[in-house]
């Protein structure tokens, strides 16, 4: 059984793209939201949320031609090769067959079945563009990046809506571990669309203008989006390409609540934090901190405070929330909460809750790390992430020992 | 070899709902009036194993559309009824692609006699292919933010379903099953992808067993997508499918299902950059890492079941033959079923499991699939004797 190490990042991200501007963004508390410019909004009552707009494909991407393929597959193969270049990987290097990819996603390419739709309404079925049909399907998004980078490895979309990124970190740390590939990319991308405006805004889930997860007046999430992919290679070979090291994937659980489509379940994500920790051969007060799914709406982050104090006791770490800052990037939430964690790790610090002004009595006893980064040795990071369909999904980091 | 065995299976197809109805299917399509026709012809008479039937006439399929259907007829569960199988609670704001979904999966576990409960409902997952969930539902969604007086205007109980993890999170809410969930998008490699997906999650003991299964609903943005985007004026008629295996390991708890009708003995998958050239070595390539992890005799394989769709389509069955070695008989679902896109190799699965060989003997099946970008895949399944055209 191989170890598995975290040596590139790849983050674009609405705060910052590549892994340098991401990591100052977390540090400065920096918001990305801003007014909705990728659709008209002005029909919504909710105009702002995290989109990319600095996001230039053509500067990023080498090899594919970014008009063939979807933004959420832009997003996905850009994340990729910024992890590349961060990682210091000769690619020539490794066995094309031996390294892989898992993109993890909610919407898939939201923005062309959008596209395709409103083609639909305009001059019926029959007027879709083939060209745009042939972007849409989800799959699309691990392809992306294995054409971009020339991978000949596995090319793996996983579907598992807002943790997908945690699901994909997963299964390529297995495929890892097992000796099937020696360098795996990871994590997710998606793209702010009408629909899941609409969606959110409906199901009462939406704010207005700042994200405030684990304050006591929250009131929902803003979309966002980006892609977020990690580098991912074993321990031995990373040690022998003499590659810097930023963490050590420790393990990781999965779970699902078998109850509601969309409402959180207290019990069911405390097991699954459970199955994690177990999973990754560590005990709750190894962790230094959580990365929290902390989407801000008053259901999740009540339910997932309450299941950290069930499996924390009275040893609660640090739990703050990026999506303060980022906003809800759907599939990509927890692998850019991987990447925080990631840098929490390798820089000593954590990133803060921002917007955060009242405490909620509701969960007195919760640090959120408030408004301000804060220095802090950290060694084992919990990443969590969930989802409608219950799909709970927990990656663990930490530092390599 | 992976260790990890099929204790029973379902299929939601045109032929109906569960495994004798696929029987029956595949019994009547083997002995129809039309003569066998395909790659058997390259393969001595009578050593060839399965026929692959002629294609199946596509039925009528207009009540399934209020919208203009590029043709009227498609392969399709025209008069199929979610609440007929599961009632009216819990089902009424299914998407079709849901209903299929969950249907077959409970129909899996009563085929595998799984009782699910207290003791084991944490140990049991499930994993299901799709190409982007319902495109339906998901387009729908987006075409009321469009023609609605206020873009937001959409239904707040409908928006679960435009997430493409819905069919499988709503399995696991109707039997209770708490174990691993996931959903793989990859389209046309979407069954093979959660086979293997499925067998990992086994394997590395994060569960004791897993519903591995792929769903593709019939609609009218799937008819249209097959026909501006097929062959002009020749595309194959779309399809739609749920396929559901319950996979074990082999030394399964006795929960999981009293028999063992097959085992999955190995997974590739891999990419060719640009599809082409490049993915027929890759396809290749996939197909020599599985029967070497199979451990089996590449002479063995003595069918391949394939994901290809046109009548001229040797994309898969190509690669398959170079890397094997010789020239097996081939077996192209989309002859009986159409364009099933993701369910099409669980649909692949089925069949070589429903068709019994002449003399009672372990069938070893190859099961490819491809994108058009370059993605490929490739099992070893090897099937019992006996297990076949079971009623159970």
């Amino acid at each position: 059984m191989n170890r598995v190490v975290v040596t590139g990042l790849g983050p674009v991200s609405s705060i910052g793209i590549g892994v340098s501007a991401f990591t100052d963004g977390l540090r400065e508390g920096r918001s990305g939201i801003s007014p909705i410019s990728s659709f008209d909004a002005s029909g919504f009552p909710r105009r702002n949320a995290g989109e990319v707009p600095g996001f230039r494909p053509g500067t990023l991407l080498r090899r594919i031609e970014a008009a063939r393929w979807g933004r959420s597959g832009q997003f996905a193969a850009a994340a990729a090769r910024l992890a590349l270049a961060d990682s210091g990987l000769d690619p020539a290097t490794v066995a094309a067959d031996r390294a892989g990819v898992v993109v993890g996603t909610t919407s898939g390419e939201s923005v062309v079945v959008e596209a395709v739709t409103a083609q639909q309404v305009e001059a019926g079925f029959g007027a879709m563009d083939p060209e745009l049909l042939g972007q849409v399907p989800a799959g699309r998004l691990a392809h992306a990046v294995s054409t971009e980078l020339e991978l000949a490895g596995e090319s793996l979309t996983l579907a598992t809506a807002c943790s997908a990124s945690n699901y994909a970190i997963g299964y390529a740390y297995d495929t890892l571990v097992t000796g099937e590939a020696d360098v795996m990319f990871a994590g997710g991308a998606d793209s702010v669309c009408r629909w899941a405006h609409a969606g959110f805004y409906r199901l009462g889930a939406l704010t207005a203008d700042a994200c405030s997860p684990f304050d006591r007046d929250r009131s929902g999430i803003l979309t966002g989006e980006g892609g977020a992919i990690l580098m991912l290679e074993t321990l031995d070979h990373a040690r022998a390409r003499g590659a810097r090291i930023y963490a050590e994937v420790l393990g990781y659980g999965l779970n699902c609540d078998a109850n509601h489509p969309v409402a959180p379940d207290r019990a069911s994500i405390a097991a699954c934090m459970r199955a994690a920790h177990r999973n990754a051969s560590i005990k709750p007060e190894d962790v230094d901190y959580v990365c929290a799914h902390g989407t801000g709406t008053p259901a999740n982050d009540s339910v997932e405070a309450q299941a950290i104090f069930d499996v924390f006791g009275d040893r609660v770490p640090p739990v703050s929330s990026i999506k303060s800052m980022i906003g809800h990037t759907m599939g990509a939430a927890s692998g850019f909460g991987a990447i925080a964690g990631t840098l929490a790790i390798a820089h000593g610090f954590l990133p803060p809750t921002i917007n955060w002004a009242n405490p909620d009595p509701a969960l007195a006893g919760l640090d959120p790390v408030p408004n301000t980064a804060r220095e802090a040795n950290v060694r084992v990071v919990q990443n969590n992430g969930f989802a409608f369909g219950g799909n709970n999904a927990i990656v663990l980091i930490g530092a390599v020992e | 070899m992976s260790g990890v065995v099929i204790t029973g299976w379902s299929t939601t197809s045109p032929a109906g709902v569960g495994r004798a109805a696929l029987a029956d299917r595949l019994a009547t399509a083997a002995t129809g009036d039309a003569p066998p026709v395909g790659a058997t012809a390259t393969v001595p008479a009578g050593s060839a194993w399965p026929v692959e039937p002629p294609p199946a006439a596509p039925v009528d399929v207009t009540e399934l559309s209020d919208e203009p259907l590029p043709t009227p007829t498609g392969h399709a569960l025209v008069d199929f009824d979610v609440r007929a199988h599961l009632g009216r609670k819990g089902t009424s704001f299914y998407d079709r692609a849901t209903a299929l979904a969950v249907v077959t999966c409970g129909d899996a576990l009563r085929d595998a006699a799984v009782e699910v409960d207290d003791t084991n409902r944490s140990r049991l997952g499930v994993v299901l292919g799709t190409s982007l969930g319902s495109f339906r539902s998901t387009s729908d969604y987006t075409r009321e933010t469009l023609v609605q007086d206020k873009p937001y205007l959409v239904n707040p109980v409908l928006f679960p379903n435009t997430v493409m993890n819905c069919a499988a999170g709503q399995a696991a809410i109707r039997y209770g099953l708490r174990g691993i969930n996931a959903t793989v998008a990859t389209g046309p490699l979407a069954f093979l992808d959660a086979l293997r997906y499925g067998t990992n999650a086994i394997s590395r003991g994060y569960v004791d067993a897993m519903l591995v299964g792929a769903v593709e609903e019939f609609s009218p943005h799937r008819a249209w997508t097959t026909w501006l985007t097929g062959r002009p004026g020749r595309a194959t008629p779309t399809g739609e499918a749920a396929a559901v295996f319950l996979l074990t390991r082999a030394d399964q708890p006795g929960w999981a299902g009293p028999r063992r009708e097959a085992e999955v003995l190995a997974l590739a998958t891999g990419y060719g950059p640009g599809g082409g050239a490049a993915a027929d070595q890759a396809l290749a390539g996939c197909v020599t890492r599985a029967v070497r992890r199979a451990g089996v005799d590449p002479a063995e394989v003595t069918c391949v079941l394939t994901g290809e769709t046109d009548p001229d389509d040797t994309d898969e069955f190509g690669p398959a033959c170079a890397a094997l070695g010789h020239v097996p008989a081939r077996m192209r679902v989309s002859r009986l079923f159409g364009r099933c896109d993701a369910a099409a190799g669980g649909l692949a699965l089925a069949t070589f499991l429903a068709s019994e060989p002449p003399e009672p003997a372990p069938k070893l099946a190859l099961l490819t699939g491809r994108s058009p970008d370059g993605g490929t895949a490739a099992a070893i399944v090897r099937g019992w004797p006996g297990a076949g055209a079971s009623d159970r």
